[in-house]
Formats: C-alpha cells, sequence, structure tokens
C-alpha cells in the first residue's frame, strides 16, 4: 500500500440526535457544519472539497434531495463552487464519506475537505423503497419473508448463543454498561441509564432481543474537517492524526445473509460478517498498529449481538472473548481499560444511519482531545477506532491517534 | 362455497401450483453455485460471466435449519400478514449448500440443525384469492 501524505482531523460538529420533523436534512446539515468549522476555526470557503452522505429512505422523505444530499446541503450553505460527491454506503456512509475526505487531501489534490451527513430515519423499522418485484431484493425479501432488520439480527443471535453460550444476562448487560454513561452526552438522544431488570423486562421485538436490546432510529447531522498535516496547526493545537480511513465489503461465500438479500452461499472458512472483518484488517493494515494498540473503541451496538460480534471483530478475537471482557468490566466506558462506547453507543442515540459514522469519530476526537467533559474517559487514550456496519454488505473504519 | 384460489404474492420465486413445491434458484454448470432468487450470472468472483454457463434448478424441498426467531410487531407495509400474528423466520440449509430465508410455519419445538420441509402459507387475501409465499415447516 503506497502512503500518501499525513491528513489530520482538525473540525468536528454534530447536531444532536432525536427527532426533528420540522427541520430539513439540509438545514441539519448546515448546523452540524457551523459547528465543525468553528470547531477548526475555519471559514466555510477555506473548504476545498466536499463529500457528503446519501440518504437511503428517499420514498418516504425529501426525495431526491435525500440522496443528491451534496449539492441540497451546499446551496443551503451557499454554493462555492468546490468539487462535491454524494456516497450511500448504507449505515457505513458517515465512514465512508470520511474515508473520501481523508483520500481528497492524502492524494495531495486539496488541502482541505469536510465530510457531511444528515439523516432523518426516526420512525421505526426500515422498508424497502421500490415495489419492483423483479429486481429489487429487498423489496421481495420483505414481502415474501417479513424479516425485519430486528429479526435478522435476532437469529444471528440465537446462533450466537448455541455456538458461544451467550445469556441473556450478558445480552442485558450490555444496554446497561453502555447507557451508564448516556445521561453525560449532550448530543444523545436517550440520556438514561437502565438496570438489568429494565432491560429484561422491556418488550421482546425478536426473540432474544428485547426493545432495550435493540437501538433506535434517529434523526441526526454530523460533519468533520479534515487538513494536510502539515497545515493543521493552522487551525487547531489538537490536530487528530487518520491513521485508518477504510471500507469493506463482502466475500464470496460469506455465511451470513446480509440484510436485503435471499440467500447466501457459505463457502468453508469464509465465516461471518466479511466485510466488517475485510475492513478491520484493512484498518489495521494502513494504520501499522494491532488490537493491542487500541485504546478506545466506538462501535456499531445495534443490537446486544452486534456489540459482543463487533468487539470481537475489532480485536481481532476468537469469537466468544467479547462476553468475557464484558463480564470482567475491562470494556466499560467508566471505569474500563478499554473503554468501549464512551458516547453511549447506538443504543443511546438511536442511528441516524448515514450520519452515524460521523456522531462516531465526533466522539473519537472529542476524546482523543480530552474535551469529552463529564464522559471523558479516564484511560488518556492516544489511540482509537470505530466502526460501522451497514445494510446489504456495508462497513466502514477509521483509526485516530493523538497528533501533539 | 369453492374454495378461493392460491396465488403467489410474488411468481417466480417457488414451483406452483404444487404438491410439493421447490424454490427456484440458479445454478453455475462450470462451478455448481447456487443463487437463490435466480441470477443471470455465476456469484462465483472467480468464475466467467456467461449467462449460457447458468441454469435454472429446483432446490430440494427439504433442509436444517441454522437459525430463527420470532417477529413479534408487525413490519409495516408493504408486508402484509392478515389477521396479523407473530411469526417465525428462519435461516434454513438446503442439500445444495445453499442458506434461505423464510417464515416458519411453527415455532413449537424447535432446535437447531433438525429437519425443516418447503411449504405455502397464506399471508393475506382478497374476495377472489389467497395470497401465498413459500414456508419452512419443522419435520422433526
Amino acid at each position: 500500500m503506497k502512503k500518501f501524505r499525513d491528513v489530520a482531523v482538525v473540525g468536528v460538529g454534530l447536531h444532536p440526535w432525536g427527532v426533528f420533523a420540522d427541520k430539513s436534512m439540509p438545514e441539519m446539515a448546515v448546523e452540524a457544519i457551523t459547528e465543525a468549522l468553528a470547531d477548526a476555526k475555519m471559514g466555510w470557503r477555506e473548504i476545498e472539497s466536499m463529500v457528503s452522505g446519501g440518504y437511503l429512505w428517499v420514498s418516504q422523505r425529501e426525495g431526491m434531495f435525500g440522496i443528491l444530499s451534496g449539492t441540497a446541503i451546499s446551496a443551503a450553505m451557499g454554493g462555492i463552487g468546490i468539487p462535491i460527491t454524494s456516497c450511500a454506503n448504507a449505515c457505513a456512509t458517515g465512514g465512508a464519506i470520511f474515508r473520501e475526505a481523508y483520500l481528497a487531501v492524502a492524494s495531495g489534490l486539496y488541502d482541505t475537505a469536510i465530510a457531511v451527513a444528515a439523516d432523518k430515519s426516526a420512525g421505526g423499522f426500515f422498508r424497502p423503497q421500490s415495489e419492483d418485484s423483479q429486481f429489487d431484493l429487498d423489496y421481495i425479501r420483505y414481502v415474501m419473508t417479513g424479516e425485519t432488520n430486528p429479526a435478522y439480527w435476532a437469529m444471528e443471535c440465537q446462533r450466537r448463543m448455541n455456538d458461544i453460550g451467550t445469556t441473556e444476562d450478558d445480552l442485558a448487560m450490555v444496554k446497561v454498561v453502555t447507557s451508564k454513561i448516556a445521561p453525560a452526552n449532550p448530543k444523545t438522544r436517550y440520556k438514561k441509564a437502565f438496570t438489568k431488570e429494565q432491560v429484561l423486562n422491556s418488550p421482546m421485538v425478536c426473540d432474544p432481543l428485547h426493545l432495550l436490546e435493540i437501538c433506535a432510529t434517529s434523526d441526526g447531522a454530523g460533519a468533520v474537517i479534515v487538513c494536510s498535516a502539515d497545515k493543521a496547526k493552522q487551525y487547531t493545537d489538537k490536530p487528530v492524526m487518520i491513521d485508518a480511513a477504510v471500507i469493506g465489503s463482502p466475500t464470496f461465500g460469506d455465511h451470513t445473509i446480509p440484510l436485503t438479500y435471499l440467500s447466501t452461499y457459505p463457502r468453508p472458512g469464509v465465516g461471518i460478517l466479511t466485510e466488517s472483518r475485510n475492513s478491520i484488517a484493512a484498518a489495521y493494515k494502513m494504520s501499522g498498529k494491532k488490537p493491542e494498540d487500541i485504546d478506545l473503541i466506538e462501535l456499531p451496538d445495534n443490537s446486544s449481538w452486534h456489540y459482543f460480534a463487533y468487539l470481537d471483530c475489532i480485536l481481532q478475537a476468537k469469537d466468544g472473548e467479547a462476553e468475557k471482557l464484558l463480564r470482567s468490566g475491562k470494556v466499560d466506558p467508566v471505569t474500563g481499560d478499554l473503554p468501549v462506547c464512551p458516547s453511549g453507543g447506538l443504543g443511546s442515540c438511536g442511528e441516524a444511519v448515514v450520519a452515524q459514522g460521523l456522531f462516531q469519530i465526533y466522539e473519537l476526537v472529542k476524546q482523543l482531545r480530552g474535551e469529552a467533559g463529564e464522559r471523558q474517559v479516564k484511560t488518556n487514550p492516544k489511540t482509537a477506532l470505530a466502526q460501522t456496519y451497514g445494510y446489504a454488505g456495508n462497513n466502514a473504519a477509521c483509526i485516530l491517534s493523538k497528533a501533539w | 362455497m369453492a374454495a378461493k384460489k392460491q396465488v403467489p404474492i410474488i411468481e417466480g420465486l417457488f414451483t406452483w401450483p404444487s404438491d410439493k413445491p421447490q424454490l427456484i434458484a440458479s445454478r453455475c454448470k462450470k462451478c455448481a453455485t447456487v443463487t437463490f432468487p435466480k441470477a443471470a450470472f455465476c456469484a462465483n468472483p472467480d468464475c466467467e460471466k456467461v449467462r449460457d454457463n447458468v441454469e435454472e434448478v429446483k432446490l430440494s424441498n427439504k433442509g436444517k435449519l441454522w437459525t430463527w426467531t420470532v417477529q413479534i410487531y408487525e413490519p409495516p407495509a408493504p408486508f402484509k400478514r392478515e389477521p396479523y400474528e407473530p411469526y417465525g423466520i428462519a435461516m434454513v440449509d438446503t442439500e445444495e449448500g445453499l442458506r434461505v430465508l423464510g417464515i416458519l410455519t411453527g415455532t413449537d419445538n424447535l432446535k437447531l440443525g433438525m429437519t425443516v420441509e418447503l411449504t405455502t402459507g397464506k399471508l393475506y387475501e382478497d374476495d377472489e384469492n389467497e395470497y401465498i409465499t413459500w414456508m419452512w415447516k419443522p419435520a422433526g
């Protein structure tokens, strides 16, 4: 892999997560960009390149502007004639546009770039966007099998419980541990800590997953400004270096049936979640870092099953290590040596699908800079990792570190 | 009153009408990769993309239960199950080596690895027809 020039994050901004029915997605994006520009002490006209997250549920709201989001957001900011790409990689879009912004600057073509995404996914189960019964596999799958996102997660969870011995208590404890920090995050939606009893007494959605073991969907927006490392000091005393910004796609023969598909043809030795394991492997290769170098993690806890599956994936551990780490307290976001989801995780914010990766990057940057306020981890992290996982076999990951 | 006609919600996914319905898939004549629903090209990255290499096949109507869950809340449209009641969903491994989704006819006494059999079941009806999909029936 050829090394380009070094790139740093110099500004981050988030519109809070929640339900904002009266605001358009471009409006929310403008608020996130404004905060990121202020964070970088940068003017809008200093941005040289932009990439924007393409919203998925365009048949339900905002139509074409949802997917052609880049120029819609630029029009709301006031156009400055810069190159803009809109990019849709499902729930991994935030990480994917971060990578595009990184590449724009790392290549040497531009000195600054912004990744921005706004999303209004609040409101229940995802659904297909067409009624094309000939070619829209998502439509065919949905009307013929009634498979919702939580049903898919629950099926993988059942299998993990069978293979590894994950218990119902383990699943509930994910919510207990990740939500304990949520009241300290002003950007998150559910600022509430839950007890194990509350989790286990919440309604069953898809056996074995209870309501409080599944993340909600939310509205939200984020913006991240990157800059060449040699110029970063003009903008910030605390540039956060991008050691890796990668995306992953599935390998033929994956053992799981990704959401939107009806079947898979499992090949020996391939395993599940190849898009995620491919992405993590690429992040370690690009950064030259190893799992033991990671001090802090934001992972995609769309459900309690995800928390365990992704902790194993990120640490490249044997399946089942994650449950042991949670039980041991090592990954507690407040008291652990390796804080996981110090933002409160997706369980606390609800997923604003295409902006979610930027929510995670915002958290890594704040924690590395020591600016996370009440939720600041006590471990003085130097290297942090975020990963998101998406519909139809999408994944993104990044590794960031202190550059001061 | 005559029984209503049973009509697949989407045609072409399973053999119908039939006493022993089978899923309609495709198989590559070169490498045996199987895909459902049937695809125009072999999905194996190392296999050539030639339409004539791919043939239609009917899958065996028995499989092993890989995993399952119960969908308790009613999914929003366009999925319809009327009257609504919770239902099981499974991933099933067929004899051809394919892992396939489908609704379960029931969820009592299920065990991972048990044999299930392909059948059909109604999701909703109108004045003339009952609308059906494929379902997996636990066979013990």
